[in-house]
């Protein structure tokens, strides 16, 4: 499209570059369309020349907000390079920063992991193979949770949606079905089409850390996962510790205690530790791109006490929010008032969450429902 | 070609006060044929652009205005269906074969167009304003991509339908949720934040005809410092007008407090807010140095 190649376009065209590198998503056809949109303004002066670039080159708030101060810095920078006559460019230099950025970012989030483990000792890496008892789990309380995740259910699927579909039932007749149908005998109407509102059916996905620093909740855990499986039939149930394990089926049992039977019999993970990271890449490799899709709800159920590997969980997590509709995670220790997320897979984990909150009891569960 | 300070007269002339980002991304989607993606919290006049636009061009504006469950039936076209019953029981004893009534009720006259389908038919070339995108969902989103870069549209019917002229298109969004990237790249983006003292003062000077100048200094003065507050719903240059209108038909040529508090539910939408408002009122007037009469 642009042939000449003058300094100034090849400078645009470099400057594109270094915005790629600070994480704008320039693509070849704004570059282009930034060439072109100097074509009709005075670029002379630098004012109208950076807010040329600026209304074409970005495309969202903080990209806005960060541009100006990207721009200065770039055209210093070659300023700089112009002077001293060296063909240094300075997107060398800043790729190197960033390098030693990241480097020094690792280092920390490393370092601050090896802290934790040495000041907590509620967690393990070993995997607990003692087989658990579930079968003093009160019922009682089960009815009462089952009649709230019923009420959320219903706020999560029944969700009216706007368009139409065919329905068999006598409803609102589909005026454009009903003509095409009849026009075949002259437009006289004999067979009348129905539709209703179609309906959101969402499916939802329960990921349950079940490690030990999450044991003081498991009777809670437990009766959440049966309650939420025997309520919402689009559902999927994992469970994971050191290694993921998908308990749908169990959970399916209609007599309760039957279910913890089985759930104990089956299950040897219970009360390990906890790698969160990998247990999702586990999740992702084997389940989610079949399982997740924009019309899946994603629930990790977990105090975000890790010892596995941070990066997992940063990758991993932004996978499952790019591909979910909604990624919920609920950690029980949330509830107390000075609670701030600071461990570090919690962190990771965080930009990538839509919806943070807390659920260790029925009462939780219910203002969980009034958010959603 | 128009140059850029011609735009700013422009809009200028048609009472709309602007800044040079807001000038500049108008010229250049203007010039570059480029739909513009508008952002920016409530009542900030992002819809206003896309008018003052449409008289600027001496245009017409052409609104589709987005809500959850918007589909293509909506924004392009649907048969007239009770005319087209009435026409083939009109027709009914006619000797015609069937194809030619059928050829008769999927006509133009039979169809109903919807904006986007008048905006791509129209004669001369319109303003195509499509707000509040973010409330559709996002398979309109996807299937108003199609539209926004092909600029034609199929019925079956008929047949592919190519647009006249390619219409001026706004976006606005009120960033209740994320775009995708896929829309964003096709489109310009500017985003419209609370505007300065200075700018403020302009437009209600402007806006509001016949108010007392110390009033308006003072007026837009209160809500800037009102913007500084976290509030529920912050107000925007829309409330700020309306209260000065309000404040003006009242012969007000001051304020004060007791003022304030009466006609504080033109500004304050929110009873949290308000209440929150009255609370620290005094202060808030001191630091906008208003002074009580008391």
């Amino acid at each position: 499209m642009i042939t000449r190649q003058t300094s100034l376009s090849k400078n645009i065209v470099q400057f594109c570059r270094f915005l790629r590198q600070k994480g704008f998503g320039v693509t070849i056809e704004e570059e282009s369309l930034s060439l072109q949109a100097l074509q009709i303004i005075d670029y002379n002066n630098n004012d109208i020349f950076r807010q040329t670039l600026k209304a074409t080159l970005c495309h969202n708030k903080s990209q806005l907000d960060e541009f100006d101060d990207l721009f200065h810095e770039y055209w210093k920078e070659l300023e700089k390079a112009v002077d001293a006559k060296t063909k240094e460019c300075p997107k060398n230099k800043t790729a190197f920063q960033q390098q030693a950025s990241y480097k020094a970012l690792k280092k920390w989030l490393h370092g601050n992991r090896n802290k934790e483990t040495e000041e907590t000792a509620t967690y393990s890496t070993q995997e607990n193979l003692s087989k658990r008892d579930f079968s003093t789990i009160p019922e009682d309380e089960v009815d009462e949770l089952m009649q709230t995740i019923k009420f959320i259910a219903k706020r999560l699927a029944a969700k009216k949606n706007r368009r139409y579909e065919f329905s068999s039932k006598t409803e609102m007749p589909d005026l454009r079905k009903t003509l095409r149908k009849n026009l075949r005998r002259g437009g006289e109407l004999l067979d009348i089409i129905h539709r209703r509102p179609k309906r959101n059916r969402l499916k939802l996905i329960l990921l349950c850390d079940v490690s030990r620093s999450m044991e003081l909740y498991s009777a809670f855990l437990i009766q959440f996962m049966y309650a939420f499986q025997q309520v919402y039939r689009r559902m999927e149930t994992f469970v994971f510790s050191t290694s993921l394990k998908r308990v749908t089926w169990l959970l399916k049992q209609k007599n309760f205690s039957e279910a913890m039977q089985k759930l104990g019999t089956e299950n040897n993970g219970w009360s390990g530790g906890t790698r969160i990271g990998e247990s999702l890449d586990v999740f992702i490799k084997e389940y989610g791109k079949k399982l997740i899709d924009s019309k899946t709800i994603v629930v990790i159920l977990s105090d975000g006490w890790d010892t596995g590997n941070i990066d997992l969980i940063k990758t991993n997590m932004e996978f499952i929010h790019a591909k979910s509709k909604k990624l919920i995670w609920l950690n029980p220790l949330a509830g107390f008032e000075d609670y701030k997320p600071h461990v570090s897979a919690m962190k990771a984990a965080l930009p990538f969450i839509d919806v943070f909150a807390s659920v260790h009891n029925v009462e939780s569960l219910k203002r969980l429902g009034r958010w959603l | 070609m128009i140059q850029l300070n011609e735009i700013k007269k422009m809009l200028m002339e048609q009472g709309y006060i602007t800044d040079d980002s807001v000038a500049m991304s108008v010229f250049l989607s203007l010039q570059l044929n480029k739909p513009l993606l508008i952002e920016g919290p409530a009542g900030v006049g992002k819809t206003e652009i896309a008018k003052v636009m449409a008289n600027a061009l001496q245009t017409d504006l052409i609104r589709l205005q987005c809500y959850e469950g918007l589909d293509a039936t909506h924004a392009l076209y649907e048969w007239n269906y009770q005319r087209q019953l009435l026409h083939l029981k009109i027709v009914e004893h006619n000797q015609q074969p069937v194809e030619e009534k059928e050829k008769t009720i999927f006509c133009d006259s039979f169809l109903m167009k919807r904006p986007l389908l008048q905006a791509i038919t129209h004669h001369k070339r319109p303003v195509l304003l499509i707000d509040e995108i973010d409330r559709s969902d996002e398979e309109f989103e996807s299937f108003l991509l199609e539209v926004l870069s092909d600029w034609q549209i199929t019925v079956p019917e008929i047949g592919t339908i190519k647009a006249t002229n390619i219409p001026q298109v706004i976006l606005t969004s009120n960033r209740t949720r994320e775009l995708s990237e896929a829309l964003r790249r096709r489109c310009l983006y500017l985003y419209i934040d609370y505007p300065d003292f200075e700018k403020e003062w302009m437009i209600v000077k402007n806006k509001v005809p016949g108010i007392d100048v110390k009033l308006a200094e003072q007026i837009t003065g209160f809500m800037q410092e009102l913007r500084t507050i976290k509030l529920e719903k912050t107000p925007g240059i829309a409330e700020t007008l309306d209260w000065a209108a309000a404040l003006s038909a009242l012969h007000i040529d001051h304020l004060d407090i007791t003022i304030i508090e009466q006609t504080l539910g033109v500004v304050l939408k929110d009873w949290r807010d308000t209440r929150q408002v009255q609370m620290s009122l005094s202060e808030l007037m001191e630091k906008t140095g208003v002074h009580s009469k008391l």
